[in-house]
């Protein structure tokens, strides 16, 4: 057994040897991503992504002449072995540039890796407000869409569409439900929204017909909830079987209803609005070509990692091309308040944070399927830059 | 004085009939749990996954377009066979060996790895759900109950009534609670034991069915949902004391409504460590349970 595993390693070793030595002219990006366990979808909408921009480079020349090369290593959704990895492909495989992670601590950890190496990282996926904020790093940037982007879009049109509404929120009693409940909740009353109270359940509750005494007797205008998964199916049809959902504007997360629940929540799910940073609805050419590209490689829809990690790629290239060099120096300069071109429209990546704003989209569920009602512009969510240390 | 009878009103009264829907339910799952202990000394930790057999039976029966009225009947009639060949093709293999416990133990726990599972393979990860057949609700003074949690509670009543009748007032029920007494003397008396005992746990598993089709409509169907009732019904089986129905009904409600009026004090959180630590009181004060056991008077 350990003798096979070593051979195992050896041969695997040495044909990223020989393909080090056969490409030396191609720049390397190495993809630090989850290709098994609880996040492989996330994974592999990073990696279509990657491929399907990798593609239309490379077939047009690639980078000031030299092709795109992508080396993939499995994170596992593990901040340990993604760091591990991260290691191995700045150590071993020699890349200029890292992407991939997407549990945010692995995207935080990650980044340490990268300074301590002196490349750059990019995340397409995760979320935390931190990794741009009190935690951002000079050699860390962000193309997708914060956590704070997203609330903060769904808190404006929630202002417009209902001023001064009455809000009670519901969320999973653990980190991420919380810190979205208080994301939400700072957004929304910073527009006037009154908060009249909120209740935190266990994750995974079976029953949650126990606080709907509370939110009646509450009244509110506006439910905002961050219950994702099945916990969603229950809550939602469980209000309905109790009436509650009669004059009840649904807030929630982005991961709050998905397709994988949708179906299940039926008729509950109507009217149901979040605020994302793509949908494949977006009408713009770039997002037209690119979700008919996507569909012809994958046979299935680009979702939002999907789309910004194949935008990230654009972003590279434009700021190598711009530095005309790999250098990561030179390289940083230039992706700060880049502008650049992709299926959500235009992003320019903040030079203060190296978060990138980008216009947001509020979705509501319209006859089972997530139409866009209102955009937000990128100046108006991205809120101020609290990054200090570069 | 009028202010508490608003509390109780609006406030404390909903919360005891929601819990009495949830006690309802986790009597029913586990009903067929305690008469499987109480018969054949036998924890059945795949129990969960019986629950969830009949909610997926349910869910595939109703994709041909059986409707739900009928899925209640068949459902459980479908179940019988699979529980009666459980028990004669794999329970009977460890049951005669010297620690019985720890065998049909890992046993049950093994096979309940394997269904949810296939669940997974069959089914996919993602939940389902079926529309609830009958929709609306009614008030009863002033208190909002949608019609079908009400629905749920007749039902269930009238299962544990039936229940109860088998087992304590009819010639078979007599035959189970002499297999459980004394399995070589009701043998002696021509009691036909075997089938008894795979009777017993067919009859056990097809309630846990019966439950997954009833509580399918509320609490959705995905493959690890057998995880959702076990702890509780075990909590249940243990504090009315393993293998008695009485047990069971009285324990079940009592929890469930400790359950529902503590989330009203304390952070939800707490309800299941409080109810826990009721089972482990008990455990350490009367382990035999508030009852005794099935046919051990």
């Amino acid at each position: 057994m350990k003798t096979t595993r070593t051979i195992l390693l050896a041969a695997l070793l040495s044909a990223t040897a020989l393909s080090t030595a056969y490409a030396a002219d191609t720049i390397k990006i190495g993809v630090d991503t989850p290709l098994s366990g609880t996040y492989a979808g996330i994974g592999q909408q990073v990696k279509w992504g990657l491929e399907l921009a990798t593609k239309e480079v490379n077939a047009k020349g690639g980078i000031m002449g030299r092709q795109i090369e992508l080396i993939y290593e499995d994170s596992e959704a593990n901040p340990a072995v993604a760091v591990q990895k991260a290691e191995k492909l700045f150590e071993v495989s020699k890349v200029d540039f890292l992407t991939g992670t997407v549990n945010s601590g692995a995207t935080l950890a990650v980044g340490q890796v990268a300074e301590r190496a002196k490349k750059l990282l990019a995340t397409t996926v995760s979320f935390a407000d931190s990794i741009t904020g009190e935690k951002c790093s000079p050699n860390v940037f962000r193309v997708n869409a914060k956590a704070g982007q997203q609330s903060t879009a769904l808190a404006a049109w929630l202002a417009k569409e209902k001023p001064k509404a009455k809000v009670f929120f519901l969320g999973p009693d653990y980190l991420m439900g919380r810190s979205t409940v208080s994301a939400f909740k700072e957004a929304a009353e910073k527009v006037g929204a009154k908060s009249l109270g909120e209740v935190y359940a266990p994750l995974g509750s079976k029953d949650y017909s126990q606080y709907f005494g509370q939110i009646r007797a509450a009244q509110p205008q506006v439910l905002y909830t961050s219950v994702a998964g099945n916990d969603t199916v229950r809550l939602f049809t469980q209000m309905q079987e109790f009436g509650l959902l009669k004059n009840l504007t649904l807030l929630g997360a982005s991961g709050t209803v998905t397709s994988q629940n949708i179906a299940a929540i039926g008729k509950a799910a109507e009217g149901f609005a979040t605020g994302v940073g793509y949908s494949t609805e977006i009408d713009n050419p770039v997002n037209k070509a690119f979700v008919a590209a996507f569909k012809a490689a994958n046979k299935a829809d680009p979702d939002l990692y999907g789309t910004d990690s194949y935008g990230l790629i654009y972003a590279y290239k434009a700021a190598v091309e711009k530095a005309k060099s790999t250098d990561t120096d030179k390289v940083r300069t230039a992706l700060r308040g880049l502008t650049w071109s992709t299926p959500q429209g235009e992003k320019t990546i903040r030079a203060g944070d190296h978060q990138a704003m980008q216009t947001m989209y509020v979705v509501q569920v319209t006859n089972g399927q997530f139409k866009i009602i209102s955009k937000v512009s990128g100046e108006d969510a991205i809120g101020p830059d609290t990054c200090t240390r570069f | 004085m009028s202010e508490a009878v608003q509390y109780f009103q609006f406030v404390l009264a909903p919360q005891m009939l929601i819990g009495l829907v949830l006690g309802v339910a986790v009597i029913l799952v586990a009903l067929g749990l305690t008469i499987i202990f109480g018969l054949l000394d036998v924890i059945n930790m795949s129990h969960g996954e019986f629950y969830a057999l009949g909610a997926f039976f349910a869910l595939a029966l109703a994709q041909i377009g059986l409707p739900f009225w009928l899925l209640l009947l068949l459902v459980p009639l479908l179940m019988l066979p699979v529980g009666y060949i459980v028990e004669r093709a794999l329970i009977q293999r460890v049951f005669h060996s010297g620690d019985r416990h720890v065998r049909t133990l890992l046993l049950t726990f093994g096979l309940g790895l394997v269904m949810e599972d296939s669940y997974r393979l069959v089914f996919g990860p993602n939940p389902y759900r079926p529309e609830t057949p009958i929709t609306g609700g009614v008030e009863i003074f002033d208190i909002f109950l949608p019609s079908y949690r009400l629905f749920l509670i007749i039902v269930g009543a009238a299962i544990i009534a039936a229940v109860a009748f088998i087992v304590y007032r009819t010639r078979l029920g007599a035959m189970v609670r002499a297999a459980a007494f004394d399995r070589d003397m009701a043998a002696s008396l021509g009691v036909p034991v075997q089938h008894v005992y795979a009777g017993a746990f067919a009859f056990g598993v097809a309630l846990a069915g019966l439950a997954g089709v009833l509580l399918a409509p509320i609490y959705s169907v995905f493959p690890t949902m057998g995880r959702d009732f076990i702890l509780m019904a075990f909590t249940v089986v243990i504090v009315g004391g393993m293998g008695s129905i009485a047990g069971v009904v009285v324990a079940g409600l009592l929890l469930s409504q400790i359950q529902a009026i503590v989330a009203l004090y304390i952070s939800p959180v707490w309800s299941d460590p409080v109810v826990f630590g009721i089972m482990v009181v008990m455990l350490m004060v009367r382990p035999q349970g508030l009852f005794g056991r099935l046919g051990h008077g």
